[in-house]
């Protein structure tokens, strides 16, 4: 809204971004990085996307709630003040106490909210502070979510060949999915890169650089070409400066 | 280790499972092992290899009965997650996609939509329904594979996801490919329903399209 007024008031081009494609530009800038497969984990996105027949196609998203958001729901159901993410992340470093949780993968798509119930479950049982506590949940939901996304991240390294990984997002932050998604980079002998903390969450620099991109490829876009479509694939939108 | 059985080279190796080729009672068979992945808990390792090396082996025991492709069980190691199955010669049909002339592709994916509609409507979901996992033999037999991810279910939501797997596998790896194949693919799935179950056949095929948009970026009011 902003951005059409002021482009408007001052003569200044205007281009339309598709958030997550930005949030992968930056990365592949930042990173020094070309072609890269991207695990994208943020409160309100879990997919694996990478570069094939001229778009960002999605290999495997989540069916339900996103990763980020599934742990700060979780956290606040602890009652750990938003947002909960990284408190879980040093709550589960201390424990190694694993408590079965629910694993979903269908292909390479996850499912997290099965997972999600069965850990609030734990944290409601007559259980909870006897038997286990807070950081065995903790790392257990850890545990168990963070294995899922690198099975699919996995099989969509295999599937593609791609010889780069980025991570990216909020949750790109965790020291633990770092070290996973690290880990099968290696097997499969690709170069793992995680976007820095700053260019990971949601920016503007992001956008902006995004936007620089198409502007030079293509141009600048109409007013009607810039109506947010929130339900927009991301694998139906051109990229004309990667042809 | 039996004398009767002789395992040669390895053949395949693939994200999840390592494939090798060779002899039981002679029978082509191949041993598929599951193996073991570092970088998740041990526990969870076990369990995974464990469930879906049972998952697969029942489900193609369970399966062949009803007149679907699928390759023959002979032996089961849930330990070692070691399933030994007839060895399928023959291609992925992810690698003939681009050479297949439009009537062959067609009829192949028309094929798959059979088979896959006979399992919905018997309960099963495949879970993994990607080109990787259909292999045409060289008599131009369909055969379906890798059923690690199965479950029974019959839920409309749990068939549109299977559904929904092979359609964004073939936008993402076979665009140009995608329209006919998947079209072809609706056609022999449509097919295997009749009067009384076709209204639900077309809430499955409807729902594929729900599930598209959903796991795309969730707004801050929609979260939990
Ligand atoms: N019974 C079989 N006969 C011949 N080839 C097979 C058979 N099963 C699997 N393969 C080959 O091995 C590959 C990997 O096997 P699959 O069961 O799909 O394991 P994964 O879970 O690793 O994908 C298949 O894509 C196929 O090429
Ligand atoms: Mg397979």
């Amino acid at each position: 809204m902003v951005a059409r007024l002021l482009s408007q008031l001052l003569e200044i081009p205007l281009v339309g971004v598709n958030h997550c494609i930005a949030h992968i530009e930056i990365g592949r800038q930042m990173c020094k990085i070309d072609d890269p497969l991207t695990l994208y984990v943020s409160g309100g996105n879990t997919i694996v996307s990478a570069f094939e027949s001229e778009r960002y196609q999605i290999f495997g998203e989540t069916l339900d709630l996103a990763i980020g958001n599934m742990i700060d729901s979780f956290a606040r159901e602890a009652d750990i003040p938003h947002p909960g993410g990284p408190k879980i992340e040093k709550l589960a470093r201390d424990s190694s106490k694993y408590l079965e949780l629910p694993y979903t993968v269908k292909g390479m798509d996850l499912s997290f909210s099965g997972l999600y119930t069965a850990a609030k479950r734990l944290l409601k049982s007559k259980k909870f502070g006897i038997e286990y506590n807070l950081n065995d949940i903790a790392y257990s939901l850890q545990e168990t979510a963070f294995a899922m996304l690198t099975e699919v991240t996995e099989r969509a390294l295999a599937h593609t060949g791609k010889k780069e990984v980025l991570l990216t997002g909020g949750v790109a932050a965790n020291k633990k999915l770092q070290e996973m998604i690290n880990y099968i980079s290696d097997e499969h002998n690709a170069r793992f890169e995680v976007v820095p903390l700053r260019y990971a969450g949601d920016n503007g620099v992001m956008i902006a650089w995004t936007a620089i991109l198409k502007y030079l490829s293509k141009g600048e876009d109409t007013i009607e070409d810039t109506i947010i479509k929130p339900k927009e694939r991301m694998d139906n939108i051109e990229v004309p400066w990667r042809n | 280790m039996n004398l009767e059985i002789e395992k040669k080279k390895i053949f395949k190796k693939g994200a999840e499972a390592s494939l090798y080729y060779g002899k039981w009672f002679n029978k082509d068979v191949i041993f598929k092992y599951r193996i073991s992945k570092k970088y998740r808990l041990d526990i969870i390792d076990k369990k995974i290899r464990n469930s879906r090396t049972l998952n697969e082996a029942r489900a193609l025991i369970k399966i062949k009965n009803y007149g679907i492709n699928v390759p023959c069980v002979y032996e089961i190691d849930p330990e070692e997650s070691i399933i030994t199955m007839d060895y399928i010669p023959g291609e992925k049909l992810k690698d003939l996609i681009s050479i297949l002339d439009i009537q062959k592709l067609e009829d192949y994916f028309k094929k798959v939509g059979i088979f896959i509609g006979i399992l919905h409507q018997n309960g099963h979901i495949h879970g993994d329904i990607t080109t990787s996992n259909i292999l045409i033999t060289p008599n131009k037999e369909v055969f379906l594979i890798d059923f690690g991810l199965h479950d029974y279910s019959d839920n409309i939501e749990d068939k549109s996801v299977d559904i929904h797997l092979l359609k964004r596998v073939l936008i993402s790896s076979h665009g140009d490919y995608y329209k006919i194949c998947f079209k072809a693919f609706l056609e022999g799935y449509r097919d295997c329903y009749n009067e009384s179950s076709i209204e639900e056949c077309e809430s499955i095929i409807l729902n594929v399209d729900v599930i598209e948009t959903r796991g795309r970026y969730i707004k801050k009011e929609e979260r939990l």
